[in-house]
């Protein structure tokens, strides 16, 4: 990295942070003249109602939201301070005012930019599974549990309300757990100190 | 020289691992003292090693070495010295070698530990630890080398992603973050032991324990840590986006907090075993996953270091320890047998399974979102993207079903309940439940789900606080003994690891409702501003008082100052700014937060112009995020005050 | 997973379930992980190439009459989005100019400007040289609809409209050749 002259480097950063501050607003508000890929042509006349107000910003943050911002790592055009974002969010509020609905608008910036520009999957093809992927496990997961539970009964009374014995892990030491097991044996009255219905 | 010298500590590790090994397994096979000794020696010997070479390696960075390649990477003489410190794990193979370093003090620490304890065990241990560091040494001598020699040696190196230096959060986040990960280690090789003996008793779940909720202290902590240096320096107003390698550190924490739930039925009854020790290694593999996620490229991420022969490496070794595992459980888990059994009514028992199965779904839910994209690009050759809002979707009935379990347990006795006493037990929190949802909708919320966690979390805080009091009034009665006394004898003298694990559940179940109320009840506007003008959020007026230019060494700064007031009152002035580095073409603004108990206020600069004297201002009142962090330094110190061993847990 | 015991009969060397489940879990997990290896998750395609070209109506730098897409219907275009503080267009920039100059009539050149300053521009053109017109695209909405990731991009269009080819990164004469051929350069 080669050195400059200090105030040299200074005047050049403020310069750089001024032009880029000072692009970031008029490139932002701007209305401009450029017609770039009229949204009608790509996605139908707008199907929704014209919005204008709070109403209109705070969807605009909503469909912002499920956007991606293409020059940031996961980050929605919502919350993204890049100027890419800046002015796809201006686009996306511009449209709602035009009355497009939201599924035109991510249709816009889909036809654009691929389906990677949409956060939430869409409903096509394989992209079922991430959808119903948690809906299964927790189905499969759920027959597990009951399954496992449920295969537990006791056959033959036992009172419910009686005293539980304690823990029923037994050291590794077999000296140990041979002395243990005679004193559940007594004391519980278990066969071979082991709790009833219990295996190995 | 100093490079030729870490070469050779880095072979030596390598050499001393990969015997270690191979002495292990041989004394686990025929027990002998000598050979346990060894394998004792040789353990401490690795840690001796790595331990050296990242000392080495600080020294170099601090003394700006630049014949050794990783200083000349990321070493520079016009970065302060603290930035040279902490360059150690900026950068791809710094960063490994600190992998080193921890993974070599965690074995030292954990042999000598069980030193005289557990010798049926603790040789597997020993070599599966080791082999775990074989491999990271073998990283750092072939794909990963931060020691190679430059020649001719360099003036001047460019110094660490500026990004990095821009809050000192990024000295503590790393680290942290890597004793959580690394540590996973111990437990793997405990539980593997326990595997290859065919064993699970009673006695060794201490040590399975310990071990697994030590490093799970330090992952908790880093991952909110995390959150908290996205919220203060990333100026986008949030602190969690689901970015693939956040994911891949919150994955292992799934895993971990399932293994210690399912850890403790173990204890306490003999079941579950299999799940357990299925838990405990599902937890390493996830963070050699994880490790893979954030160095092989692969993925889209904002953390994503880029990309090298180390990917493939890493791969071949997750691959590995997969098979390993696989074939361990296949042929093992069996011999574990239970010498108990679950209680099939409704009763804490149940709730454990029940417990284990959300965990379970919710890492299997975030492991599908994230890798999902990289599935659709291999079958439909199509790039598309699973971000936040799907997440968002998917993480929330989990997280309140979390929330609730936490409540529903502990309220539940033991074992087999009677409908009686699943009444008597269940009821009286839906008080809390109530107090907390009509607060809420009294305040102002509105969503259904996050009335649902407020009650949600009204109720386990009932049942949670009932719980760490009960001991404490126990004592009062029993003894007559002060608040401050029954508190101290109650609370840590005897009841260590229950309070402290109460502590815990106090701590997450607020994290929980905090993040529920913050993402929902938020309040943000944007505004152009003049120089005088003011805008209002909230229950504050901002004001635009000036513009500064502050120029640092490795940064330019535009600072918007703005005076905040509040019903006429006057707090003070905010200075968000927006700084340019040299190495980047977007400036990256630092936001200017103001925490007060209930909300924060947070002021983000979108652009700013000084000559013109216009501010573009982000303004958002955030509540309940400073109660994040709070209640995880809660749950840090639950978990610490129930790792302090007892009397009993030291005696040989 | 069964807690032991409850399976009768001759105990096998493996559980059979565990493993079955192991492998279902973990075979896609690696597999699609070792597919994706030494893909560059960056890169993204353009759904755009053979389609029809968005349409757009953009002012030039030095003024006149706004610049439209379909007035260059006929000829291939050669539509390139840059800016001066970019310096990969920076590198392409004679490149560009000297192809310009070599195609003469046979095709169209255009910049589009993506986020820059008007003077800053004006200045860089002034120095460097111009052979083509360089347009204005005020908010990106231009941009958008071409879907620009970051400059320069360069998008190569037939004379019916469609993209025929895109170019992500600095131009080369090569490339910038063989990509002027596939939109139906006539030689």
């Amino acid at each position: 990295m080669r050195r400059t002259g200090g105030s040299l480097r200074r005047a050049a950063g403020l310069a750089l942070i001024a032009a880029g501050a000072w692009l970031g607003a008029p490139l932002a508000v701007a209305q401009g003249p450029s017609a770039g890929g009229e949204p009608s042509r790509v996605v139908g006349p707008p199907r929704g109602s014209a919005l204008a107000g709070d109403a209109l910003s705070a969807r605009a943050e909503d469909v912002a939201g499920l956007l991606r911002c293409p020059v940031c790592q996961g980050l929605s055009v919502a919350d993204s301070p890049a100027t890419m974002a800046v002015n796809m969010k201006a686009q996306v509020k511009d449209m709602l005012a035009q009355g497009y609905d939201e599924e035109q608008i991510l249709a816009y910036f889909e036809h654009s930019y691929g389906e990677f520009v949409r956060l939430e999957p869409p409903l096509r093809g394989v992209n079922w599974l991430v959808w119903l992927g948690p809906l299964l496990a927790l189905a499969a997961g759920g027959a597990l549990v009951a399954w496992t539970l449920r295969s537990r009964r006791r056959v033959g009374g036992q009172d419910p309300l009686a005293p539980l014995p304690g823990p029923g892990t037994l050291p590794d030491d077999p000296e140990l757990a041979r002395h243990l097991r005679r004193v559940r044996e007594l004391a519980y009255g278990w066969a071979h100190g082991r709790p009833p219905g219990s295996s190995s | 020289m100093i490079a030729a010298l870490g070469r050779s500590l880095v072979l030596l590790a390598l050499l001393v691992s990969t015997v270690g090994v191979v002495v292990g397994a041989a004394t686990a096979m025929r027990r002998s003292a000598a050979g346990w000794a060894w394998t004792r020696r040789l353990a401490y010997l690795f840690a001796l090693a790595m331990i050296a070479a990242n000392v080495l390696m600080l020294w170099a960075l601090v003394a700006r070495d630049f014949s050794v390649s990783y200083v000349a990477q990321v070493g520079s003489r016009a970065i302060p010295n603290w930035v040279a410190v902490v360059s150690l794990w900026s950068s791809l193979e710094g960063s490994i070698l600190f992998w080193g370093l921890v993974i070599g003090a965690y074995v030292a620490v954990a042999t000598w530990a069980n030193r005289e304890q557990h010798p049926e065990y603790m040789p597997w241990a020993v070599a599966v630890w080791l082999a775990c560091g074989a491999f990271f040494a073998f990283l750092l001598a072939g794909p990963a080398q931060p020691f190679q020699t430059v020649h001719p040696v360099p003036a001047e190196g460019p110094g660490p992603n500026p990004l990095l230096q821009n809050h000192l959060l990024m000295a503590i986040h790393p680290p942290f973050l890597y004793l959580g990960f690394v540590g996973m280690t111990i437990p793997f090789g405990l539980a593997s032991a326990a595997l290859l003996t065919g064993r699970l008793g009673h006695d060794f779940l201490r040590p399975l324990r310990t071990w697994l909720m030590l490093p799970w202290t330090f992952l908790t902590v880093a991952i909110v840590l995390g959150g908290w240096w996205a919220y203060e320096v990333l100026g986008w107003g949030g602190y969690w986006a689901w970015d693939p390698v956040e994911n891949a550190s919150f994955l292992p924490w799934l895993t971990a907090t399932a293994a210690l739930h399912s850890a403790l039925l173990t204890e306490r009854k003999g079941v579950l075993k299999g799940w357990t020790v299925t838990l405990v290694l599902a937890t390493f593999l996830l963070t050699i996953l994880g490790t893979f996620m954030t160095r092989s490229g692969v993925f889209n991420s904002v953390h994503s270091f880029t990309q090298s022969a180390i990917g493939p490496t890493i791969l071949v070794f997750l691959v590995l320890a997969l098979v390993w595992s696989i074939a361990l459980l296949a042929l093992r888990i069996d011999r574990l047998g239970a010498e108990g059994t679950i209680e099939p009514a409704l009763g804490r028992d149940a709730l454990f399974l029940v417990n284990n199965l959300v965990f379970v779904l919710f890492t299997f839910t975030i492991l599908l979102g994230t890798v999902f994209p990289l599935l659709v690009e291999a079958l439909r050759g199509v790039q598309m993207s699973v971000g936040r809002p799907y997440f968002d979707r998917m993480a929330v009935p989990l997280g309140v079903a979390l929330l609730l379990l936490m409540g529903v347990g502990p309220a539940l006795p033991w074992g087999r309940a009677t409908p009686a006493q699943v009444r008597q037990a269940l009821v009286p929190p839906l008080k809390g439940a109530a107090l907390a949802a009509a607060l809420g909708a009294a305040l102002g919320v509105r969503r259904p789900w996050t009335l649902v966690a407020l009650a949600f979390g009204g109720y386990t805080l009932q049942v949670t606080l009932r719980e760490l009091w009960l001991p404490l009034a126990r004592r009062r009665r029993a003894h007559g003994e002060s608040f401050g006394r029954a508190l101290v004898e109650a609370g840590f003298v005897r009841g260590r690891r229950r309070f402290g694990s109460y502590l815990v559940h106090a701590g997450a179940a607020m994290v929980i409702v905090a993040i529920a109320v913050s993402s929902t009840m938020g309040e943000s506007r944007e505004a152009q501003l003049r120089l005088g003008e003011k805008t209002e959020v909230g229950a504050y007026s901002l004001t635009f008082l000036a513009v500064d230019q502050v120029s640092e060494p490795h940064r330019q700064a535009v600072v918007a100052r703005v005076a905040v007031t509040r019903a006429g009152r006057d707090l003070g002035v905010l200075s968000p700014r927006m700084n340019q580095y040299e190495r980047q073409r977007e400036p990256i603004g630092t936001p200017a937060v103001r925490s007060s108990l209930f909300e924060d206020l947070y002021l983000s600069v979108m652009n700013i112009d000084p000559a013109g004297g216009n501010l573009g201002l982000l303004a958002m009142v955030n509540p309940m995020v400073g109660w994040i962090w709070a209640a995880t330094a809660l749950m840090a110190i639950g978990s610490l005050v129930s790792l302090v061993p007892s009397r009993a847990d030291t005696r040989p | 997973m069964s807690e032991g015991g409850a399976s009768k009969g001759k105990p096998r060397p493996f559980n059979r379930r565990v493993l079955l489940a192991g492998l279902v879990v973990v075979a896609p997990l690696v597999a699609v992980l070792v597919m994706n290896l030494g893909r560059n998750p960056h890169l993204i395609a353009s759904p755009l190439v053979g389609r029809a070209a968005p349409d757009f109506v953009l002012r030039p730098l030095d003024g006149g009459e706004p610049v439209t897409l379909a007035s260059l219907r006929g000829r291939p275009v050669v539509l390139n989005f840059w800016a001066t503080w970019c310096v990969p267009c920076f590198e392409e920039h004679a490149v560009l100019v000297s192809a310009a100059r070599a195609t003469g009539d046979r095709a169209h050149f255009i910049g589009v400007v993506y986020q820059d300053d008007e003077e800053q521009v004006r200045a860089f053109l002034a120095r460097q040289g111009s052979a083509y017109p360089s347009l204005l695209d005020p908010g990106s909405r231009t941009a958008i609809a071409f879907g620009i990731f970051g400059v320069p991009e360069t998008f190569f269009i037939d004379g019916e409209g469609r993209i025929a080819a895109k170019h992500v990164g600095p131009l080369d004469a090569p490339s910038l050749e063989a990509k002027l051929r596939l939109s139906g350069l006539a030689p």
